[in-house]
């Protein structure tokens, strides 16, 4: 690397590592992938419990069913012993949420009519039938003939503690972790990839408006010109990723000498059955550092050189994509090839893991446009044999030295063109123009 | 001495020749004009005589030595159409333009302060392109193509957005650089300015050379065939000359193109004397704007040629 491209780098690299957009992203994006997460699992929460309906419970069984249904939520259930017809009308008139009658045939069927006025979402409806289900259900159990014993037992849920067998000996398998952890990566890949390839097609695109490329191909290549750039942001991208990794590390130290004394691995087993969203939301308390499994250094390795070589794959074309067009309007329509086999992969994502070591999920990962995204997921979520790391690694890098190749040619002789807005087939021409 | 030869470039764009089997040299320590109507394939010329584009045919040599990359950084470029980073500011912009020319930032930035000055710009260090107006950018942009001290120095019309003080300013560095023995060329389409600070010049027609040589020669190869009389009485006299064409004409001044050398200029005299009084009659070399006008004229004719 000679002295031009160093300063192309280095000019890239320092402004955009002053400038407010890369501090506040920097800062600000993981509180925006937390919040993305988590947002979905706490409104799934919050609306399951948050009903202000209220129910009238006409009991007309001799077995306390509705003291006990009312005592399990004062605020959502309350007794009534008005008539149903009446009941009806204050539905009606709006004085009251609806009401349920109970009595024995209810027992007997273990179906239950609630009349409401209609809407309201079905979170409430959920709950009463969760409640007076549990309560019918302990009847119902009764009255056959179940013991306390019985009944504790059929309250006990069943677990499945998952042991991986390795050569230090047995450990905790953490499968839905590691697959949550994966999605996650796979989507800060996807995010990286979209948003630093943008940048590069954006700062071309810029230059050549601005006509600042012919100042500037007059001092150097035009194949330094764009590696300086495409490196240049890149290593933008690097410091993003490695200042988010270092907060990462300090944020589950902290939280976790903050947790572990407050709470009882018992009880985060216990959150994390309750949580709406048994996966991401259970991931997360792990993530927060309250029981970490052991996230390998090969997988923060492997997010590196994924995120760096996809980014080097598409950050080529989107420079080739700029250099064609004289404004950043005209550039969606030529992007298009070029975004989406970022985005297919996103798509695949649920597919592959949920079975990562499947013949589908292997040859996905496997094409080099999908490699970044769907290698590192699996990578996270099961054991990869080596073979196919070290192919995935030959065949993205080649297909990099490739997407160099074509993107330099366009690239060359797009920067120095002006007015028609190109085709395709200009593209193809300007390659072999581009010797 | 040599300081550029352009030896037999052509470049096709498609079927179109911008420039076509194109042949001239520059000597060194001379402003140097490239002149030509739009479109001619000045631009093209020059991103070649720059190393942006690569010639289909032939070669450029530059100090002697066969054009290359490296020869760039002895080379300065004011392109047309100006170019600067709207949001850097005016000292990070002419760091990394000097940067990209191989000069070290320290020296950059001393050259900077010197140029700055020297234009009426001290100040302006820390304020961005933006901030600035047409005619300032176009200050900074002409710091950038000289700062790195290029012996070569390629200017695109470089007064175009001057006000008249300003393009004093930069016409008495450009004839400063030259004393220095700095070689200039100068793409203009404004005569006087070719009259004002040229040696030489070459001129482009559809990517073809029409015209090149020292800019005397050039004038005393048309020979001294524009006549300006200024008389006093009848112009009926207008319509007894031959073989001229007039170029001007008002009551009292006639301003004429003599079609023959041969003619006697004399006679002229004669039957202008027998309707008015002469007050002045001279006799002189044309000027680089009638050439200019009668060059492209004559092209004009050669359909054969494209």
């Amino acid at each position: 690397m000679n002295n031009k491209i160093i300063t192309i780098i280095s000019h890239e690299y320092i402004t955009r590592i002053k400038s407010k957009g890369f501090i506040i992203g920097t800062l600000l994006g993981p509180l925006f992938i937390i919040l993305l997460i988590v947002i979905p699992g706490l409104v799934a929460y919050l609306s399951a419990d948050s009903t202000s309906k209220k129910i009238a419970i006409v009991d007309k069984t001799n077995f306390g069913i509705g003291q006990k249904l009312v005592s399990l939520d004062t605020s959502k259930y309350y007794l009534s012993d008005k008539s149903e017809d009446e009941l009806r009308r204050q539905v009606l008139a709006g004085e009251s949420d609806g009401f349920v009658v109970v009595d024995e045939n209810v027992i007997n069927t273990g179906e239950a009519l609630v009349f409401t006025s209609g809407g309201g979402g079905i979170g409430f409806i959920t709950s009463l039938e969760n409640n007076l289900g549990d309560i019918v259900k302990q009847k119902q159990l009764k009255d056959a003939g179940a013991t306390d014993d019985i009944l504790k037992l059929i309250d006990k849920p069943f677990k499945i503690k998952n042991l991986k067998v390795t050569e230090r000996g047995e450990q905790k398998d953490y499968t839905e972790v590691y697959a949550a952890i994966g999605y996650f990566l796979g989507f800060v890949i996807y995010f990286l990839m979209f948003a630093y390839g943008s940048l590069v097609s954006r700062g071309v695109i810029e230059e050549k408006a601005n006509r600042i490329i012919e100042v500037i191909a007059s001092s150097a290549k035009p194949f330094e010109i764009m590696m300086g750039k495409v490196i240049g942001i890149g290593l933008v991208g690097l410091t993003q990723v490695a200042v988010w990794i270092i907060l990462g590390f300090a944020a589950i130290t902290i939280a976790g000498t903050i947790f572990s004394g407050s709470i009882s691995p018992e009880q985060i087993v216990e959150l994390q059955n309750q949580t709406a969203m048994p996966q991401s939301s259970g991931s997360m308390l792990n993530i927060a550092g309250l029981e970490i499994p052991s996230i390998s250094p090969w997988l923060i390795i492997g997010f590196v050189y994924y995120f760096l070589i996809g980014y080097f794959i598409y950050a080529t074309l989107f420079a080739a994509i700029g250099s064609a067009v004289d404004q950043e309007q005209d550039a969606a329509q030529l992007q298009t090839p070029v975004t989406l086999p970022i985005i297919i992969p996103i798509l695949l994502v649920f597919n592959v893991i949920s079975n990562p070591d499947s013949t589908l999920a292997v040859i996905l990962s496997l094409i080099p446009f999908f490699t970044p995204i769907l290698m590192t997921v699996r990578i996270a979520a099961t054991q990869v044999p080596l073979w196919q790391i070290l192919a995935s690694i030959v065949l993205t890098i080649g297909t990099f030295f490739l997407c160099l190749k074509i993107a330099a040619r366009i690239y060359r002789v797009g920067i120095l063109m002006y007015g028609k807005k190109p085709t395709f087939r200009d593209l193809f021409k300007w390659m072999r123009i581009a010797k | 001495m040599e300081i550029l030869e352009v030896k037999n470039v052509t470049k096709r764009f498609g079927n179109y020749a911008a420039a076509n089997n194109v042949s001239f040299t520059v000597e060194s320590g001379q402003i140097f004009g490239l002149l030509g109507p739009n479109g001619a394939g000045k631009t093209t010329l020059i991103r070649m005589i720059n190393n942006i584009l690569i010639p289909d045919e032939g070669e450029i040599y530059i100090f002697g030595e066969k054009l290359n990359s490296d020869l760039q950084n002895n080379i300065g470029y004011l392109p047309e159409e100006r170019g600067l980073y709207k949001k850097l500011k005016v000292m990070e912009q002419i760091i990394y333009f000097a940067r990209l020319k191989g000069m070290s930032r320290a020296a950059a930035i001393e050259r900077a302060r010197f140029w700055l000055n020297k234009l009426g710009a001290s100040g302006w260090e820390n304020k961005k392109i933006q901030e600035l107006s047409k005619g300032m950018q176009q200050k900074i942009q002409f710091i950038t193509t000289i700062l790195h001290s290029p012996d070569l120095i390629i200017l695109d019309e470089p007064f175009s957005g001057f006000d008249p003080i300003n393009t004093e300013l930069v016409k008495n560095i450009l004839l400063e650089l030259r004393a220095e023995g700095k070689t200039i060329i100068l793409s203009t389409h404004v005569m006087s300015q070719v009259e004002e600070l040229c040696d030489s010049i070459c001129m482009i027609n559809k990517g073809k050379l029409v015209l090149n040589g020292k800019v005397s020669d050039i004038k005393a190869g048309y020979g001294r065939n524009h006549l300006v009389i200024e008389f006093d009485g009848q112009d009926e006299f207008i319509n007894l000359l031959n073989d001229v064409e007039i170029l001007n004409r008002t009551n009292s001044r006639l301003e004429l193109k003599l079609l023959n050398h041969s003619i006697n200029t004399n006679n002229i005299f004669k039957t202008v004397s027998e309707f008015a009084t002469v007050t002045r009659f001279d006799l002189s070399l044309p000027t680089m704007h009638e050439i200019f006008i009668d060059t492209v004229a004559n092209q004009k004719g050669d359909k054969n040629e494209q």
